[in-house]
Order: C-alpha cells, then structure tokens, then sequence
C-alpha cells in the first residue's frame, strides 16, 4: 500500500497540471490573506475566516474539478493499459485502492497545508476548524473519483462524469442548503455542504461518507477483471 | 510438496465456456510446460491462477495457500501474456516499485543483476516507452524475478525475441530450476517447450486433452515404431530363419541386404531383434528409431 501511495504522490507532482493548480492554491492564499481585513467587512465575516475564504471557495466550488482533472483515470488508466496485472499479481487490490487514496489524499494535504501555512505567516492566525473542514471535503472529493475510476472502465468516461459531477454538486449542495421545502430539505443531511455551514465538528459525517464511497469501491474492484 | 493444485476451475465469458474444468497439479522443482493453439485457454488459466482474473467456478492453491494472501503473491513472480509499462518510467525505476510492491525493495545492485540477466542491462536508465517489444518482453521476465519468487509463471516469455535473447531467456529458465524454482510456463515454440520442460499440458478447447512427461506423451502415441537397422550380410543359411522370425515380431517388414525395416508396438521388441541378428551371425551397425516429435503430438 506505502509502495503504491509514494509512487501515486509523486507522479502527481509530475504533471503539468497539478503545478498549475498548486499555484493558484498558492496565489489564492496569498492574496486571500493579504486582503483579509477588507474582504472581512465587505463579507461580514471575522479576519480570520475571510483570511482562508479564498482557500474554501476554491475547495467548494472548484475541488472536484481539480481532483477530477488530476485523478479520474488513477485506476482504470491502469486496468486499460494493463499496467495494473503487475500490481494485482504482486499486492491485494485492496492495498492497491488504499495506497492510491493515501498518496492522492497526501498530495491534496500537502498543497492545501501549504497554502494554510502562507495564509498563517501572513495573517498570523491558524484556523485549524476550517483546514480540517477543507480536508474532509476534499477526502469526500477523493473518494468519489476514486470510485468513479473503479466503477467506469474508459478513462474519457470517467472524465466526462467526473466534470459533470463537479457542475452539479456545488449547485446542488449550494440549493439544498439554502431551501426550505420540507419535501427535500431532508436531502441536506447527505450533503456534504450544509456541516460547512456550521462552526463545529459535524463535518466529521463528510468522512464517513467518504468511507462508505471507499468501500464501495474496493467492494467492486475486488471482482473486477484486470 | 505441491506447488500449484487446480480443482474443476472453469471460466465462462458471456455464456462461452474458455476453461471447461480444469484439474491440475505442478509440483515444486518443476517446469511445466502448457501448450496450446491460441483461443485454447491458457493465458485465461493463468490468468486465473495469478488473480488477474476470477475463475466462474472451481478452486487451487498455490504454494499451498491462497492466493489472494499478500504473503502468497510474495512468494510467486508473474510475467502475464500482453502488459504494457509505465512508459515515462526507466527499467531500474520499474524494478525498484515492483520489487518494493512485492514487500521485498531491490536495490540498484540488485535490479541490475536482474537486467543483466535478461540482457537489458545496458538500457537501465532508459524510459519503458521507448522499448522495443521484445525488450519489454525481458523487462517483463525481470520484474518477474526480482523479488527472487518461488513459483513463476512465464507467459509467452520468448515470443517476439530475437534468436540470441530466446537463448538467453531460455538460459535463464534453465537456471532458476537449477536454483529450486518452480516454472509454470506456456510458449507457441514447441522446440522451445521440448527443451525446458519437465512436464507438459496441451489445452484444446479449455480442456486438458495430454498431460505428462515428454516420454510419457511419446510413448503414448508410440503404437507404431519404425526401427530402422544397419547390419552386415546375412548368411544365407540364417536368412530365411531370420526373415520368418521377424515377420512374427513386427509388421511392414522390409527385408535387404544391409538394411532392414521393421515396425514394433514395444520397446523390449527392439532389443530381441538385434539379439536376433547377433545369434544369426550377423553383426549390428546401427540401428534407428523414428520417434513422434512434440509437434506430430500437439498436432494429433
């Protein structure tokens, strides 16, 4: 699994687009705490939750997107290409689906830590609960595509639904957070958004959805054909 | 002690049977040969064996355990019929991750004693996406091994190479069975087959249809020896003697001077004959015995 996860976090590194995307997350964060104080009166928000605003709104409405973009193809590349009979021969495909989680999710904890740390520097403030809230989402976000890479063999199809996923969730999410027919409003509980609105540590059921999704792929992927 | 043991294993894909049943058993020390005609089943069976595919039905062990153990997987090295590599990954990088993946990281030395082995020493460094196919061959025949497994299934391992590198590769198998190895391997070339294995399975239509050693097949289908005798002139006074007793021995008895023919169903028939000749006063100087190859075999 640590052999999979260490090779998976350094060829994302690789690409050309996971630089591009640290660098905004590093930009964003940059200006996102240099305009703190303004942004904190204009939003009503406190400076150091608008110090990290920046740094969420990308998350929220753009961190499937990134992670799409990244990691749509991270198992059925493998299964197309046939690389994976030489990992399913010498390791448990559980491990394989758990070491590809674990250096995703790494790498993901590494751009957005980094970005926390230069939004702290300059701030000087460290808002542990919205990282932590940040993660969870992006963990969820994680998981979904990693499920999408088991369930769908063609990586142009995970690609295509992985986008169409990341239209939809943020404007679906945003909707069942904001509505308040009763027929649907129950709906909020499973989505990930609505414990973002709140300043405790309820998001904690974003992980375990998170799990279930993980499950569930590693469930499908232990029957499939390689 | 048992190194591979297949009981009633069956694959169905889409209501087309590819592997009908299936019992088998591989001890260790062996190579075992599987032959077949492509669609016959074989690389589908290994498949099976090595996890890269579910069996519809059945069971086996390996190295009596399961096979879906991380410690079993450790202690077999696979190299599966068509893969492809990380092509902006080297050979040292590919053997260096497998080789960590197997639980038992190489190092540099090591991965080059490896490819060395397969005679891709020279192209260590160089990316998978710029091998040939006969190097990806032998690179695939070097993550096989690298984590120095107890059983290896080789599928395929020469085809596409040049006759130099099938040399070698075949030198190479010689010497993991020398080392204790068990090889469980199926190839198109049935010389190549003839020379490495132990035993041998010809598949036909997901079926076991021979399975033994090569004299064991071979004296299966040996029903009709052509013996084929050089000898001196038979005396005159013997000759009718000795005319008579052969044609009570064999059929298709073809009398001469110097040379004669006669087809046996046994061996032992062979040894009776040429004491025959000696007690008639004639002297032996060579005798022949047409055998059916591996090929009249598999194409029987």
């Amino acid at each position: 699994m640590f052999a999979i996860g260490k090779r998976e976090f350094f060829q994302l590194f690789k690409g050309v687009k996971a630089i591009l995307i640290i660098i905004l997350f590093l930009v964003t964060a940059y200006y996102s705490a240099k305009f703190a104080g303004p942004l904190a009166s204009i939003a009503e928000l406190s400076t150091k939750e608008a110090s990290v605003a920046g740094v969420m709104f990308l998350i929220m409405f753009f961190g499937q997107l990134f992670v799409t973009s990244l990691s749509h193809d991270s198992i059925n590349r493998e299964v197309h290409e046939r690389t994976m009979r030489f990992l399913v021969t010498k390791t448990s495909r559980s491990s394989i689906l758990y070491g590809k989680f674990f250096g995703i999710w790494i790498f993901w904890f590494v751009s957005l830590f980094t970005s926390f740390l230069i939004i702290s520097i300059i701030t000087k403030k460290i808002n542990i609960l919205i990282f932590t809230q940040t993660m969870s989402l992006l963990t969820l976000q994680i998981a979904f595509v990693l499920c999408l890479s088991v369930l769908i063999p063609k990586p142009s199809v995970t690609m295509f639904f992985g986008m169409i996923g990341s239209i939809i969730f943020p404007i679906l999410g945003g909707w069942l957070v904001l509505t308040t027919n009763p027929a649907i409003s129950w709906l909020k509980y499973v989505n990930p958004y609505y414990y973002f609105d709140k300043k405790d540590y309820t998001f904690v059921v974003v992980l375990l959805f998170a799990g279930i999704l993980i499950y569930l792929a590693n469930l499908v992927f232990k029957r499939r054909e390689c | 002690m048992t190194a591979i043991k297949a009981q009633k294993m069956t694959k169905v894909y889409n209501g087309v049977t590819v592997v009908n049943g299936i019992d088998l058993k591989v001890e260790k020390g062996e190579i075992f040969g599987f032959l077949g005609r492509n669609g016959a089943g074989k690389s589908t069976f290994i498949n099976m064996l090595t996890g890269i595919a579910k069996p519809t039905s059945g069971s086996f062990t390996l190295l009596s355990g399961d096979t879906e153990a991380t410690e079993v997987k450790r202690r077999i090295g696979v190299m599966p019929d068509y893969s492809t590599f990380y092509g902006s990954t080297t050979a040292l990088e590919h053997l260096r991750f497998f080789s960590s993946l197997s639980g038992k990281p190489a190092q540099k030395s090591a991965c080059m004693e490896a490819l060395e082995a397969v005679g891709l020493a020279e192209h260590a460094n160089k990316k998978a996406g710029k091998f040939s196919f006969g190097m990806k061959k032998k690179l695939g025949v070097a993550q096989a091994i690298i984590h120095d497994p107890e059983l290896l299934f080789l599928d395929e391992p020469t085809s596409g190479m040049d006759a130099e590198s099938v040399i070698q590769i075949q030198r190479l198998i010689k010497s993991l069975h020398n080392k204790g190895k068990t090889i469980f391997l199926t190839s198109h070339n049935l010389d190549e087959v003839e020379k490495l294995c132990t035993r041998i399975a010809i598949m036909k239509e997901g079926r076991i249809v021979k399975i033994g050693t090569m004299d064991e097949l071979r004296a299966f289908y040996r029903t009709n020896i052509i013996v084929k005798i050089r000898h001196s002139i038979v005396p005159v006074s013997e000759e009718q003697k000795l005319r008579q007793w052969l044609e009570g021995k064999g059929t298709d008895v073809q009398f001469g001077d110097k040379l004669t023919f006669i087809t046996v169903d046994e061996d032992k028939k062979i040894a009776e004959i040429t004491r025959a000749f000696t007690a008639c006063k004639t002297d032996i100087f060579r005798v022949e015995v047409e055998e059916p190859t591996l090929e009249e075999i598999f194409l029987d």
